[in-house]
């Protein structure tokens, strides 16, 4: 399952049809149909939506993520069948963005799930997620984009911060009930 | 041989109402494993490309001054073939399915009697008294399910249909003066038309074809499986086999076409037919119950032989006899595979039921391999028989008949589908059942076997129904083993299978070379929702009303339903026998009245004479 | 006949089903080249069909729901290519004598069942839905096809493909069905039906991906989704030849020779080529059709037509 036992034309054939499916919670998804559509069109690279995570390979992250839809996102993340690559769109993904002091937005996304691509922006434009998209198809050649043997290698480590970012939750939510309670 | 086959099936049906159920059901399997041995042997006289015709094994047994003659018949061979194996495997399952002996076993045991003595029957009074005591057995048995609907109405249909037989008996007797069918001439006049139209119409109401089906959706979903096995394999085969009898044996079809010149009275049976089976498809897709689907599928199926009756070709007959053996099977097992859902789960509604295919996977593959021949997929015997009959409609130029029978093939699918979706698969509801007893798995994989045979040799069949066809004077196909060929195109199985093969091959290589892991049904695509968080009991099946979208659109033209039609007849016979009634004022006076006005009529009469 | 004659027969057909496979992928990309077009965009490059069945065969993982979910791979692929194997491809018979019009008709029920038991046993309500709504559409688009294809086997008395292929080349092109004058009506139904058939807009209810999720194909990951597109290239083939051979006289426009033999195989090419494009046009000018609408659409109005068509037939042959 290492990467370098990957042939070569596996790889090229990876790299020129990436099928994403896109978690469009944040702002950035207003930016996603200029991308798909005649103006800049990504379907010249084979780059195409799909439904579900079982058939895409690239899970787009458009944008800010609060806690609960960490959940569902690291569940998606888990039904997508490996090799796979999350590109996160936006500052938020980075370092908490304009939501840098909210109580239940994730700061850093790469602490829970394996980021291949940050693109920066708030928001980034078009050019800038097709120029994401080129650099992971460069990075998937250099045999480079290796997120999700990251998540399998560091698999427990990922699980105990995403616990303790919903166990955060938990915690609060127990505190609000305990302080309705009083 | 015969009699004492007969005698000892009667004496196994009087011990099985006094012993236990677990003897009785052992009783009542040796006895009916009987019969298959002696079909075994006279499979030497008939069958096989052997033409035998001169012999028959005759026998006559003196009842109380009338001798019940039998004889055993190259027609009726081929229809012991298809319905004698059905009851050894019905016994087998209710092995397991009753719970206690309350007459299930005897009456059955009469059935297989009857159904012997109808298909062996050498003339028409024979005939007409193993007919009313299959009705009999049969009524008794439906009477088990103690629902008023079904009772009353499979006793109307089966008062009906004798009255119909024996009016036709009684007409065919006066023309003959003798009921041995093979001195039987029917006279092309009137009254042997209202003969032989009242005889199909009495033979009709048992093999549920489409205005005279009203009685079977009631029973069917009502009785106990194990019965309704042979109720829509065997029973409506004793329908078609009298249909056979008459239209061919008895030449019916050659008088009808004599008498009415411009009309062709065949096309008719084959339309009704043709209805039947459309009609009844649709239905079948719009039922939630798992039964009332299958007796709608039932009326479908069985109105392809009508189809082939009507036709009357040689490879609309042989088609249609195809059809019939292949039905006799795949219904009985999805019959019982109802009854070994519903042993399991105690449930009949499709919507309540689902993912028990998980839970039980040889229940599931025997309805799965029934369901392909059903639906004719190619290299099923299904498919040979269903292909044959397309072919003919096509051969006699039938521009009705042939889209309508067609689509129904395609409807086919779909309540194939509600069944497979629906019931075995989907939702995995049933976690904790197990797989059916060992004794009913067993009966459903006996009653496949025949159709896994006739998978790879449709030739073999079209050789077992040879001396039936030339008895009836119709021309066998021109076919071997593996190919049949008409004037239209030719079917040849082993080219499809060798084809099959080869093609599975870069199927099997994908499926290999590439590992994969089986997950968990809870591990699914709920756009990113969490089942866990609710327990893991989010509800997942679709099967609720499930052809929700087309039943919206043809739903309303079928919402009167058939049984309305007969209510309005009803309810006008009510009508005038309450003016008939009225006569009877019970005053002394209007009665004198009456009297003198018959003997002023009667006086009339004999002055004008 | 010989079994091991047939034997040789069907291996040598398969050899052609490849080629089927090849040329169905091709147009899987070509197709989305020309849509593309239509929409004014670049599209992905001619070739985009390979490049995506090689990616999904080579994904690392895959997941089953257990094995009646593995039939759908097994005979979606493995059934297309049989009912291919049965058809006349520009004017190679191939099989097609050991079968005729129904037994093709039937042998494309195979995927779809396939498919249908695959995604019903993967437990999604959104594939029940999605089963469901392409079984409803497949009763709605056999209906006017059957009658279209009972009109031409009454016409030419066969139901046998290679037969009415056959007869459609007797004079050359002015022999296909489509320059007589019912047959024009029964094409212009077919090649509705044929919409149907290969799911493009506005029949491409039963996957739409917004809806339901993609419907059945909603837990087809990896290798299966990779067969399953295997399985649609091919049928793309499968269902455009079934067109041709049955009103362009299977594209057959010379006899005799190996020339003939190449020159009949290009045109077969060009016509389903022509055929697709025509349905991918289609395909770019319309929204969707509901289901009960795409049902109303085949079984009102070109069940009529189609009858019209089969009744003048009649008319003409008695």
């Amino acid at each position: 399952m290492r990467y370098e036992e990957w042939s070569g034309i596996a790889r090229k054939a990876s790299k020129r049809s990436l099928w994403m499916v896109h978690f469009c919670t944040g702002c950035g998804a207003i930016e996603m149909p200029p991308v798909m559509t005649s103006r800049y069109d990504m379907e010249r690279f084979g780059i195409a939506s799909m439904a579900t995570p079982r058939q895409a390979d690239v899970l787009l992250i458009t944008g800010y993520l609060t806690v609960k839809t960490l959940k569902r996102v690291v569940q998606v993340y888990e039904q997508m069948q490996s090799p796979k690559y999350v590109i996160a769109l936006g500052s938020c993904t980075m370092n908490g963005g304009m939501y840098w002091d909210s109580y239940n937005t994730i700061k850093r996304l790469d602490k829970y799930i394996p980021v291949d691509i940050y693109v920066a922006g708030c928001m980034p434009r078009p050019e800038g997620i097709m120029n994401a998209f080129l650099k992971l198809m460069k990075l998937i050649d250099e045999g480079k984009a290796r997120g999700w043997e990251r998540y399998k290698k560091y698999y427990e480590r990922y699980k105990k911060n995403q616990e303790m970012a919903f166990n955060f939750v938990k915690k609060e939510e127990k505190e609000e009930e305990k302080n309705e309670g009083d | 041989m015969l009699d004492i086959i007969l005698a000892e099936i009667l004496v196994a049906a009087i011990i099985t109402f006094f012993v236990g159920r677990k003897l009785a059901a052992i009783i009542a399997m040796a006895v009916s494993i009987l019969p298959l041995i002696a079909l075994l042997d006279w499979a030497s006289l008939y069958g096989f490309n052997i033409i035998h015709l001169g012999i028959e094994k005759s026998i006559s047994i003196p009842i109380a001054g009338v001798s019940l003659n039998l004889a055993i018949t190259p027609l009726g061979w081929f229809f012991a073939l298809m319905i004698i194996p059905l009851f050894p495997a019905i016994m087998l399952f209710s092995y397991s399915f009753y719970k206690k002996n309350d007459g299930f076993y005897p009456f059955m045991l009469l059935a297989l009697l009857s159904s012997i003595g109808i298909i062996m029957a050498k003339d028409m009074l024979t005939f007409f008294l193993f007919w009313e005591m299959m009705s009999w057995s049969s009524f008794l048995l439906v009477y088990r399910s103690r629902d008023k609907e079904a009772v009353m109405s499979y006793f109307i249909f089966s008062s009906l249909s004798a009255f119909l037989i024996f009016l036709g008996i009684l007409i065919i007797y006066q023309q003959n003066a003798s009921l041995l069918l093979s001195s039987i001439n029917i006279e092309s006049n009137a009254y042997g038309v209202v003969a032989i139209i009242s005889l199909i119409a009495g033979f009709a109401i048992k093999s549920v074809l489409m205005p005279l089906h009203a009685w079977a959706p009631y029973v069917y979903s009502k009785s106990d499986e194990p019965f309704v096995a042979f109720l829509a394999g065997g029973l409506s085969k004793l329908g078609y086999y009298g249909m056979f009898l008459i239209l061919f044996i008895l030449a019916g079809a050659k008088v009808l076409e004599t008498y009415f010149t411009n009309l062709s009275p065949n096309y008719i049976l084959a339309v009704f037919g043709a209805l039947s089976a459309f009609i009844a498809t649709l239905i079948a897709f719009m039922q939630d119950d798992m039964r009332k689907l299958l007796a709608y599928s039932s009326i479908g199926q069985l109105g392809y032989i009508a189809i082939g009756f009507g036709i009357g070709t040689p490879l609309a007959v042989s088609g249609a006899l195809f059809q019939a053996f292949n039905h006799a099977f795949f219904k009985a097992v999805l019959f019982l595979a109802a009854g070994a859902v519903a042993y399991r789960t105690g449930k009949w509604k499709i919507s309540e039921l689902g993912g028990v295919g998980y839970r039980m996977p040889f229940t599931f593959m025997a309805t799965l391999f029934a369901i392909f021949t059903l639906a004719a997929i190619p290299i099923t015997s299904g498919f040979a028989a269903k292909w044959l009959l397309y072919e003919s409609a096509i051969d006699a130029k039938y521009i009705f008949v042939a889209p309508i029978m067609l689509i129904a093939g395609v409807g086919a699918f779909l309540y194939s589908f509600r069944i497979l979706y629906g019931v075995f698969l989907g939702e995995n509801r049933y976690p904790n059942i197990k797989e059916a007893p060992k004794s009913m798995v067993a009966a459903m994989f006996i009653l496949v076997m025949p159709l896994l045979i006739f998978l790879i040799f449709p030739g073999y069949m079209l050789d077992m129904m040879h001396d039936a066809l030339i008895s009836g004077n119709i021309a066998t196909l021109n076919h071997n083993a593996f190919v049949i060929e008409t004037s239209l195109a030719s079917y040849n199985t082993i080219a499809v299978i060798v084809a099959l093969m080869i093609a599975l091959i870069p199927a099997i290589l994908i499926y290999k070379t590439r590992k994969h892991r089986v997950v968990d049904f809870m591990d699914n695509y709920l756009a990113g929702e969490l089942p866990e968080l609710y327990d893991n009991k989010i509800s997942m099946h679709a099967a609720s009303r499930f052809y929700k979208p087309i039943e919206e659109i043809i739903g309303p033209y079928f919402e009167p339903g058939t049984m309305s039609y007969y209510m309005a007849i009803y309810r006008g016979l009510k009508a005038i026998s309450d003016a008939v009634r009225k006569i009877y004022t019970g005053k002394a006076g209007d009665y004198a009245i009456y009297v003198t006005l018959f003997l002023l009529i009667i006086m009339g009469w004999f002055i004008w004479m | 006949m010989d079994v091991s004659a047939i034997m040789i027969k069907s291996a040598v057909v398969i050899a052609y089903a490849f080629i089927g496979t090849f040329i169905g992928l091709l147009f899987l990309g070509v197709g989305r080249k020309i849509v593309a077009r239509v929409h004014n965009r670049v599209g992905p490059p001619f070739y985009q069909g390979f490049i995506d069945v090689a990616k999904l065969l080579s994904k690392k993982t895959n997941i089953s729901h257990g094995w009646i979910f593995d039939l759908a791979l097994l005979f979606s692929i493995s059934g297309i290519l049989l009912a291919f194997a049965f058809l006349p491809v520009g004017g190679i018979k191939l099989l097609s004598t050991d079968g005729d019009a129904f037994l093709v008709l039937y042998l494309l029920a195979i995927p779809a069942l396939g498919f249908a038991l695959g995604a019903g046993a993967s437990g999604n309500p959104n594939a029940g839905i999605g089963v469901m709504r392409a079984l409803v559409m497949m009763l709605s688009y056999e209906l006017p096809f059957v009658i279209t294809m009972i009109a031409l086997m009454i016409y030419y008395d066969t139901t046998s493909i290679a037969r009415i292929v056959e007869l459609q080349s007797v004079n050359g092109i002015s022999s296909w069905a489509i320059f007589i004058p019912p047959f024009m009506l029964a094409a212009a139904v077919a090649d509705m039906a044929l919409q149907g058939m290969l799911m493009e807009q506005p029949f491409d209810i039963p996957v739409a991906p917004h809806e339901i999720a993609s419907g059945p194909m909603v837990e087809f990951g990896g290798k299966y989704l990779g067969t399953l597109m295997l399985y649609k290239a091919i049928s793309i083939v499968v269902e455009t030849t079934l067109f041709v051979d049955f009103f362009l006289g299977g594209g057959v426009i010379m006899h005799g020779g190996i020339v003939a033999n190449i020159a009949n195989f290009i045109v077969w090419f060009v016509l389903i080529f022509i055929v697709f494009t025509l349905s991918l046009l289609i395909n770019t000018a319309f929204p969707r059709f509901r289901i009960e609408q795409a049902f109303t659409f085949y079984w009102k109005y070109e069940a009529i037509l189609a009858t019209v068509a089969l009744i003048w037939v009649y008319w003409m042959v008695i």
